[in-house]
């Protein structure tokens, strides 16, 4: 108790100090008064009093630093007084505190920012508890080469199998995740839900914020209940405590509500913000799900959490062989697939694709950062030179080095934490405008945030840069040597070697690492330049897009389908300035294709080729003409092509080059599935130029479109019984006019036909392509940025380095013009100078570009890492920015006169 | 004057000092408790006066004594000290931890030394 009063105390003291010194004084004051007194009356002359008493008393001085020392914590004191005198003397140099200051908030606030996405996309621990006992079960299936199976995905019969005969699982769930109509509560709208088996919730471990979650017995049973998101219940039902019992219509029928989880649970944890599922339903696989095409589209996921004391490996061999024995029991035309089981982390599967990017962009932030650093370093130098003699004098009037080292580095601390307090204010700002404009493929982007380890990282990196800049001057100025520096005088000095040298290394490194971070950036600008050249094999002017999904309890039957489609496509078709309308399961550019297996007539595969993947569009109507895609050979489908007519397919350019290489693919046939599969032969009647179904930076696939109305027919014993086709589709509508300004006529038609359809995703075909060039334009947009801020910071430290160096040689320069030197021969040797600083910069930056390569090489679309024109233009670039920047101060050395300076001393 | 006999204070034995002559004789000013202090120890105790005021920023520090300003008999302006509440205790116990400490040096150097 008492230490704790005193430690206060002692702190307090070291602010209150005159106060305490003004009675300290009065104090001794008083005493040796007394103490006079005392003597004058034992008959002392006052003289003689005075002189007695102040000997009685001992050092007054001494017991004054002996009381300081006492009441408050010096050593604090000693900083404090550091602090203030740092801040008098930074206050009579505002230009250079808030050059130094500004740049370090650059560095710091960018560093920040990117390292809150670091944190909150990989470092951050899965919201789940013990995340690190989550795993993903999944297949990968033999020779399938699928692009988007990087993350493992599973049939329903691998779900009942894997669920019922691993032994190595606590608990253990399927999940898939599908667009639903949601009615019964507001208008109707398309949500986000995720089927799930009651097993996930289990694994997952998350206590529901109301109510409860389903059973997985609830889900066998296949109850119709629903479990809310946090922000569907606040938004659809404006945070109704006594929601739980409410129905709501899903596809028209009904569900009850029995839960709502917490604000923060997200499962799955998908990227990007949009399709984050807002409501989870139970999977209540159905019959039709184990049969034919369902048993083999790999569309759902499987979540588990280990048994205690189970590792990742010993789960994989456990559902290894339950995968073998899947594939034993397969139905004969699924015989030929081969399937292993693989288990990932939860927290890998998730940030696995990400992690390039947020990689990437914390280098590339650091590289600014450590540049700021530099030119905060060779600014202090240049500061701890100037003031040699000031430093020389206190040296020799007895000043410690450490005295000296100490406030170096409050000086630099200062300006470092008070950058950092900027820099933070700044990251908070980018973050809040930012994170709408990451890119849809990062995951958990709503944990993405300033919190505690977020600014402790901020902090820790103040006082990091402050440390690290405030020393390189700090011993420069201790190794002041005293003598010399005195006995110059008034010359101006010329500043020692070691020096020189040590700023110019900083502005050598400054310079390599910018080059390196600009020809990033100049890569990145070309790649996403030829991403723009790409032909996309459509043409998406005047074309408006949307998506529709029937719900089966209002069309039960084919005819009923049918009927709406007929429907559809004719009133759309007469409405004014129309030109062409269709329907087609999928969007080019929209990216959700997939991929199916064909077997082509006569085609004997290369050994080891793999199955025979492409993407298959079902198309009604005349969405060719809509897209604008050309026909290459042969013809489009037509209104006789249907279901009771002959078979027919049309192939993209990719698929025919592929498979009947330099011959006419008209007549040649193929068929849905394996070798081994019974389904009836498609004859192909055209060819079409390859579509970009992705982003334009994707690979082109083989692609395959069929007549909708002969889907059934054509997938022969894959077809279950009632398969129902045409269910949902993507509308294209190509107009004379603008495309936004049809959209409200398009909703009017659909509304007259059936008023309880929702729309989805409504948007041009520009909007579409711009969406899937996204993510590529953020990368190129930031590392950019991040690029342009490193290249003026060095050119700044360039510049910097330069105009000092001139302003010591002024003298120099004086002479030598004094004794003829022209002007441009001043100007040249100033130049040359800051050239061959620059020359050895680039020199090492481009060595650094190669090394980065490695890093970039994903990122690149079309371009070489080692692409000569984008290294020999940034190199050039740098180089003249370079010498720009010394030419300023050249220009200056050359206008002086010299007469002056050299009287000027 | 320091004299051949003159002690060095231990380390501590100040802090007692000091509580311990305000407690007997109520508040007194630094000169005063400086005077007391020569006055006991007999001119033995080598001591500047200004050697005190450390210890009565610390026992201030620790709430033991508290100072106010006052006027002496001369009608000078002086800090007076004043022990507190916290102090009388503490002097308690400090009595007592010297006690045993002197007790046991005393034991030690009563015994025989060991032929």
């Amino acid at each position: 108790m008492k230490h704790l009063r005193r430690i206060f105390l002692r702190f307090y003291l070291l602010f209150a100090n005159s106060k305490v010194e003004a009675d300290l004084a009065r104090e001794i004051g008083t005493h040796l008064a007394l103490l006079e007194d005392e003597y004058l009356r034992r008959g002392m002359t006052p003289e003689e009093a005075r002189r007695a008493a102040r000997l009685a008393y001992g050092g007054v001085e001494q017991a004054k630093q002996l009381h300081r020392d006492e009441r408050a914590f010096q050593e604090l004191g000693q900083i404090l007084q550091d602090t203030r005198y740092t801040l008098r003397q930074l206050c009579r140099s505002p230009g250079f505190a808030l050059t130094a200051i500004l740049m370090l908030a650059l560095g710091i606030g960018g560093t920040t920012a990117i390292f809150s996405i670091v944190e909150g996309v990989l470092l951050r621990p899965l919201p789940f508890p013990d995340p690190d006992r989550l795993v993903v079960l999944g297949d990968v299936l033999e020779g399938s080469h699928c692009v988007s199976c990087a993350q493992s995905s599973v049939t329903a019969p691998d779900i009942r199998n894997y669920m019922r005969d691993t032994q190595t699982f606590s608990h253990l769930g399927g999940y898939r995740q599908r667009l639903f109509e949601l009615s019964g509560t507001g208008s109707p709208a398309a949500v986000n839900a995720t089927r799930m088996s009651g097993e996930v919730f289990a694994a997952l471990g998350v206590p529901p914020l109301l109510g409860r979650t389903f059973t997985q017995q609830e889900d066998e049973e296949q109850q119709q209940v629903a479990v809310l998101s946090y922000g569907m219940w606040r938004s659809r039902f404006h945070g109704d405590p006594n929601v739980l019992g409410s129905k709501i219509l899903l596809y028209r029928k009904p569900y009850t509500v029995i839960g709502v989880m917490p604000r923060d649970f997200e499962f799955p944890l998908n990227p990007g913000h949009v399709n984050q599922s807002e409501l989870w339903l139970p999977l209540s696989l159905q019959p039709e799900e184990f049969m034919a095409g369902s048993a083999a589209s790999w569309n759902s996921r499987m979540v588990g959490r280990l048994k205690p004391g189970i590792t990742a490996e010993q789960a994989q061999s456990d559902a290894e062989r339950v995968a073998r024995e899947t594939m034993r029991d397969s139905p004969a035309y699924m015989r030929s697939f081969r399937i292993h089981a693989v288990v990932t982390p939860l927290q890998e599967d998730t940030v696995a694709q990400a992690r390039p990017l947020v990689r990437t962009l914390f280098f590339a932030v650091i590289v600014v950062l450590l540049i700021a650093c530099a030119n905060l370093a060779g600014l202090l130098l240049v500061r701890a030179i100037r003031r040699r003699r000031e430093i020389a004098m206190r040296l020799a009037l007895g000043a410690r080095a450490a005295t000296l080292l100490r406030q170096a580095i409050v000086e630099s601390m200062i300006l470092s934490i008070a950058g950092g307090a900027i820099g933070l204010a700044l990251a908070a700002v980018a973050l809040r405008l930012g994170v709408s404009l990451l890119p849809q493929t990062l995951p958990r982007i709503n944990e993405i945030g300033l919190d505690w380890p977020v600014m402790l990282f901020a902090l820790g990196l103040a006082l990091l840069t402050g440390l690290l800049c405030g020393l390189a001057p700090a011993f420069a100025a201790i190794r002041t040597s005293v003598n010399e520096a005195l006995k110059e005088g008034g010359r101006t000095v010329t500043s020692g070697g070691g020096h020189a040298r040590l700023r110019s290394a900083l502005v050598v490194a400054e310079i390599a690492v910018a080059l390196t971070l600009l020809t990033a950036s100049g890569l990145l600008l070309r790649s996403f330049e030829k991403m723009r050249d790409v032909k996309l094999g459509f043409r998406p002017d005047n074309t408006l897009a949307a998506l529709y999904v029937l719900p089966q309890q209002q069309y039960r039957t084919q005819s009923a389908i049918d009927e709406f489609t007929k429907t559809l496509l004719n009133d759309l078709g007469q409405l004014p300035g129309v030109e062409a309308v269709g329907v087609t399961s999928f969007l080019p550019a929209a990216g959700n294709s997939w991929g199916i297996s064909f077997t082509i007539e006569g085609y004997v595969p290369p050994k080891g080729a793999g199955l025979n993947m492409a993407a298959m569009s079902l198309l009604e109507g005349n969405p060719f003409e809509a897209l604008g895609i050309r026909v290459l050979r042969g013809r489009i489908f037509t209104q006789s092509d249907n279901a009771g007519s002959q078979l027919v397919a049309v192939v993209n350019r990719k698929m025919a080059e592929r498979y009947w290489p330099g011959q006419d693919p008209i007549g040649k046939r193929l068929r849905r599935g394996l070798p081994e599969t019974s389904t009836p032969w498609m004859t192909v009647v055209g060819e079409v130029d390859d579509v970009k179904l992705g982003s334009p930076d994707a690979e082109t696939i083989p692609q395959v479109y069929q007549p909708v109305t002969q889907t059934v027919a054509s997938e022969g014993v894959f077809a279950s019984v009632g398969e129902l086709s045409a269910t949902n589709g993507w509308i294209v509508l190509r107009s004379r006019m603008a495309p936004e300004q049809m959209e409200d006529t398009l909703r009017a038609t659909v509304r007259k036909i059936d008023p309880q359809l929702p729309l989805y995703q409504l948007q041009t075909m520009e909007q579409a392509i711009s969406k899937s060039e996204a993510p590529r334009r953020f990368n190129t947009v930031l590392i950019s940025s991040l690029a342009i801020a490193a290249v003026l910071l060095s050119v700044l430290g360039i510049y910097g380095v330069i105009a000092f160096s001139v302003a010591l040689r002024e003298q120099e320069m004086a002479v030598r013009m004094a004794l003829g030197c022209q002007r441009f021969g001043v100007i040249l040797l100033i130049l040359s100078s800051g050239a061959s600083l620059a020359a050895v910069g680039c020199g090492l930056g481009l060595l650094g570009a190669v090394a980065a390569s490695r890093l970039l090489r994903s990122f690149l679309f079309d371009v070489s890492p080692f692409d000569p024109s984008v290294l020999t233009l940034s190199a050039v670039a740098m180089l003249l920015l370079a010498l720009a920047a010394s030419a300023l101060p050249a220009r200056r050395a050359s206008s002086m006169d010299p007469m002056r300076a050299l009287r000027g001393e | 004057m320091p004299s051949k006999e003159s002690i060095q204070l231990l380390q501590g034995t100040l802090d007692l000092i000091v509580l311990r002559t305000l407690a007997t004789m109520g508040p007194q000013h630094a000169y005063q408790i400086a005077t007391r202090l020569q006055q006991i120890s007999d001119r033995l105790l080598n001591l500047n006066q200004g050697t005190l005021y450390p210890a009565l920023v610390r026992l201030e520090q620790y709430g033991w004594i508290k100072g106010t300003w006052g006027r002496t008999e001369s009608n000078r302006e002086a800090k007076y000290y004043a022990i507190t509440r916290a102090g009388q205790k503490a002097l308690g116990e400090e009595t007592q931890a010297w006690r045993r400490m002197s007790a046991l040096v005393e034991r030690l150097l009563l015994e025989e030394p060991q032929p």
